[in-house]
C-alpha cells in the first residue's frame, strides 16, 4: 500500500484545517500522437528551483517561473522551496529535477529532441485561482513556443 | 491547460494519494518517499532507470486520468522502513 501523505499533511496543518487540493476548473486530454524518438520534451518542476543566477523565489505565494535551461552544463540548481522535506533534495536536485538524466536519454535516443528550456515555479501556492489563471496560460504558452510534444511535470 | 493547447502531460509523483484526489491527465507512480522521485542523491543511474520507465509509460495510458504504477521500490529488498522515516521527518521538519 502506497504511504499516505494526506494524513501527515493534515496533522501539519493543525490547528488550521488541511489544505485543499483543488482540481482545475476544466479538465483536458490530448491524446500521445507522436512516439517518443520523435518527440520533443520539456521538465516542469513545483520545486521553486533555478539556476544560481536567476532571481530567487520568494516564499509563499510567488506566482512567477522560471526558464531553466536543457542543458547540464550551464549552471548548478538552486531550490528555493519551503517545504520541509528539501534537505535531501537540494543536495541533489535531480532526484526532483531529472535534467542529467533526460540528455542521457536523449543520447541514448529515446527521445527526439529536449526543449531548450525546462519550467519551475512554486508549488504549494494557496492562491489556486491565480495559478489558474496566469501561471499555467504562461506556462503553456512558453512550451507551445518552444514546440514541445510531451510535457513531464514533477511535483514537489 | 497544458492539454488544452495540444501538449500531453505525464505527472510523476510520489503520493498516491494526492494524485488520486487531484486527477491529473496522466499519472505515473513512484514508490519512493516524496522528494526522492528519482532516486537517492547523486545516484545518475536511477535516476535514468525511473525516468525511463516513467517515458516508456506514456503509451500505455488509453484514457485520462489514470495512475499507472511504475513498480519502482526504494529498497532494493523491498522494505518499507523507509515510511517511518519519512514520517518523523516530515513532522520534525514542518
Amino acid at each position: 500500500m502506497a504511504f499516505e501523505y494526506l494524513p501527515i499533511m493534515a496533522q501539519n496543518s493543525a490547528p488550521k484545517p488541511p489544505r485543499v487540493l483543488v482540481k482545475p476548473s476544466k479538465f483536458a486530454w490530448c491524446a500521445v500522437t507522436k512516439p517518443l524518438f520523435q518527440s520533443r520534451v520539456a521538465l516542469l518542476t513545483s520545486a521553486a528551483l533555478r539556476v544560481e543566477s536567476q532571481p530567487p523565489f520568494v516564499p509563499r505565494e510567488d506566482l512567477s517561473y522560471r526558464r531553466v535551461p536543457s542543458d547540464p552544463a550551464i549552471g548548478p540548481i538552486v531550490i528555493d522551496h519551503h517545504s520541509g522535506i528539501g534537505a535531501v533534495p537540494k543536495q541533489d536536485p535531480e532526484i526532483v529535477f531529472p535534467r542529467t538524466a533526460l540528455a542521457s536519454l536523449l543520447s541514448r535516443g529515446l527521445l527526439g529532441s529536449l526543449s531548450p528550456r525546462h519550467f519551475s515555479f512554486m508549488g504549494g501556492v494557496r492562491k489556486t485561482e491565480q495559478v489558474e489563471k496566469e501561471l499555467a496560460p504562461a506556462l503553456a504558452y512558453e512550451l507551445t513556443q518552444a514546440k514541445v510534444d510531451l510535457a513531464l511535470l514533477v511535483p514537489y | 491547460m497544458i492539454e488544452a493547447l495540444g501538449i500531453p502531460t505525464l505527472v510523476i509523483g510520489t503520493a498516491y494519494d494526492i494524485m488520486s484526489k487531484v486527477v491529473p491527465p496522466r499519472a505515473a507512480f513512484v514508490d519512493h518517499p516524496v522528494g526522492r522521485t528519482f532516486g537517492p542523491p547523486h545516484d545518475r543511474e536511477r535516476n535514468i532507470a525511473v525516468l525511463a520507465k516513467a517515458l516508456t509509460e506514456v503509451a500505455q495510458f488509453t484514457q485520462p486520468g489514470m495512475i499507472r504504477d511504475l513498480g519502482c521500490d526504494w529498497s532494493s529488498d523491498g522494505s518499507r522502513s523507509w515510511e517511518q522515516e519519512l514520517r518523523a521527518e516530515m513532522l520534525r521538519e514542518h
